[in-house]
């Protein structure tokens, strides 16, 4: 045959079409008995329906834990889990954790050195010694 | 003196205790009296789900379903009780009550998780819940076509198929074919919609049934070949007689004989749109063209029928399916997610579908390119297209007597550079140089003001600004 193929999988790129929220589901696990949980519970009555109705992508679980602290759970789609204690918050700061979460991607906290992340290696192209202006010896 | 008679003297201060009333229960509460079930009405069905969070609760009724033969049981009375109604597609069999292999379309609306997906994809309103639930199940955990997502994804294949064919080939019209099946396969393969349902965030049960949540992908899952039969020591792929999935290859077609010479032109006319064998039966219960007798017989017994009648061997239950790879169910499900799109929403709606999903998705084409005689093809496309014969020259180099020498050649025709590249050898840079100079006759595209899509133009899109303008069509791939 002249001329053969290379099979590959095209590379996602997640925002340039659709986008779709890593976040995927949020346990919420509160104690009726324990102080720490009151800010908790304030905010499962309070905000949550709003947060709900805002982020109808995100499949919200409420559920007692007895006797533990309060803590949300978030599951993303690359597997990988993150959870936060809330104990002793406030109901808007258990918002703000609640948007945390919501916010993320599943990646480990990690700090990237590079400032750009791309599949092209440049736009302007890649330096090459047999273009361009001669060294001379 | 008349006895006192309690009841009487005791309703005078109660309210009447009509047995038909129904006990009034709040919908937050989670009590767990054993109350005799009676049917919920239409209302108070809304009422609870309008009112309830997406959680899980445990009430009387789904205490009940505890086990699957119940929820089987009542599923079942639930289904006879609405085949009086009208159902919309007449989805349901006319005799008695068929059973449910995945959860009902009730239990679909209150998924949580369904309406997640539908919501985590931008589904419009159009296609509804139960439809996406539909979408879910294989045909390997229900073979009924009317309960599964075979003819979804049927519909759906040829229409993601259409959308990227139409894509690659009025952006790239000199692509070889070989290529062109390749990039098909890149963009809405199976590989890459296995890829997408895990982007999407859709889990696979461990089993299918009527208890699992809806906004999973069911499917009877194929043992692997490499897991150790019990009893013996033996792997399942090291056992006699067992079937290797996929050695039903052709289905009955010339092109999978053990001595034709499948080349380009024959997987254009007789494979699939990557140019792959189509394997088995394009669907459950197909006619396939078998000796003459048998043949025969078959078309007899359809034209005293006057309607197909199921043959014999379709299976009819999840027990008689056969196991699929999570792969292959995954690639059903993203297809026919586009089939339903298609049918509830329209056909803009699943274009626009395929340029958010498919091709937003990165892919180098110009990686893809395996040559075998570079020099000898570009020799022959200058001698076809009329330019003077390609001459391979020197353009610069460095180290020739050292380990590490780089030539970089170029490929001349004339005095037009048709491409260059740098090696190792003299003859390394001479062939790489005309490796990238058919690369870029091949890649060409034209300039965007000039492609117009079919689809553009046709059907509803008819009429409504775009102008249809000829398309680049190649005179062919270039013959040594």
């Amino acid at each position: 045959m002249p001329l053969q193929a290379l099979r590959t999988v095209a590379k996602s790129q997640n925002g340039v079409g659709a986008f779709i929220l890593q976040c995927k589901r949020i346990d919420f696990h509160y104690c009726d008995w324990a102080g720490s949980s009151r800010g908790m519970n304030a905010f499962l009555k309070h905000q949550l329906p709003a947060f709900a109705a805002q982020n109808p992508s995100i499949e919200i679980s409420v559920s007692p834990r007895p006797g533990r602290h309060p803590v949300i759970k978030g599951q993303y789609i690359n597997g990988r889990e993150k959870a936060i204690c809330v104990r002793n918050m406030e109901a808007t700061e258990v918002t703000k954790k609640a948007e945390l979460l919501k916010t993320a991607s599943g990646e480990k906290l990690r700090r990237d050195r590079k400032p750009v992340k791309s599949f092209n290696e440049s736009v302007r192209g890649v330096w090459s010694p047999f273009h361009g202006r001669q060294y001379k010896i | 003196m008349k006895r006192v008679r309690l009841d009487r003297w005791a309703s005078q201060l109660q309210p009447p205790r009509n047995p038909r009333l129904q006990v009034q229960r709040c919908a937050f509460s989670h009590e767990t009296t054993t109350l005799p079930r009676r049917r919920e009405t239409e209302q108070q069905r809304q009422y609870i789900t309008q009112t309830q969070w997406q959680c899980q609760r445990r009430t009387v009724s789904s205490k009940r379903k505890a086990s699957t033969a119940t929820a089987l049981q009542e599923e079942g009375n639930e289904v006879e009780a609405d085949t009086p109604e009208p159902s919309s597609g007449a989805k349901k069999p006319p005799t008695g009550p068929s059973p449910l292999y995945a959860p009902s379309h009730r239990l679909a609306a209150r998924s949580a998780k369904l309406a997640a997906l539908h919501a985590r994809l931008s589904l419009p309103p159009k296609l509804p819940l139960q439809t996406l639930a539909r979408c879910l199940v294989d045909p390997s955990a229900d073979p009924r076509t009317d309960y599964n997502n075979a003819p979804f994804a049927i519909l759906g294949q040829d229409l993601l198929g259409y959308h990227t064919t139409e894509h690659l080939t009025c952006h790239y019209p000199r692509l070889p074919m070989s290529v062109l099946f390749a990039a098909q396969y890149a963009f809405v393969g199976e590989a890459t919609l296995a890829s997408i349902r895990a982007e999407w965030g859709v889990e696979v049960v461990a089993a299918p049934g009527v208890e699992v949540d809806a906004g999973l992908l069911q499917l009877k899952r194929q043992v692997p070949g490499n897991s150790i039969v019990e009893g013996t020591g033996r792997r399942v792929k090291d056992m006699p007689g067992v079937r290797v999935l996929g050695a039903r290859l052709g289905g009955g077609r010339r092109n999978a004989e053990w001595n034709y010479r499948r080349g380009v032109s024959s997987r254009v006319v007789f494979d699939d749109e990557f140019g792959d064998l189509i394997g088995g039966e394009p669907y459950a219960g197909a006619q396939l063209s078998t000796s003459a007798s048998e043949d025969g017989s078959a078309v007899e017994a359809d034209e005293a029928d006057g309607t197909t009648s199921t043959p014999p061997n379709l299976p009819q239950s999840p027990d008689d399916t056969e196991a699929t790879t999570v792969s292959d169910a995954s690639a059903s499900f993203v297809r026919a997610v586009a089939g339903a799109l298609y049918l509830h929403a329209g056909a803009a709606a699943t274009k626009t579908f395929h340029r958010d999903h498919i091709l937003s998705r990165q892919l180098d084409l110009h990686t893809m390119f395996n040559f075998t005689h570079p020099t000898r093809d570009l020799s022959r496309l200058c001698a076809r297209e009329g330019f003077e014969p390609p001459v391979a020259r020197l353009i610069s180099e460095t180290g020739r007597l050292s380990r590490t020498p780089v030539f970089v050649v170029g490929v001349y025709s004339g005095d037009n550079l048709l491409g260059e590249a740098a090696g190792a050898s003299l003859n390394e840079g001479r062939v790489r140089a005309a490796a990238a100079a058919l690369r870029s006759w091949y890649l060409y595209s034209p300039s965007k003001v000039e492609i117009v899509l079919p689809s553009d133009v046709e059907g509803m899109a008819a009429g409504k600004g775009k102008v249809w303008k000829p398309q680049v069509i190649d005179v062919g791939e270039i013959v040594t």
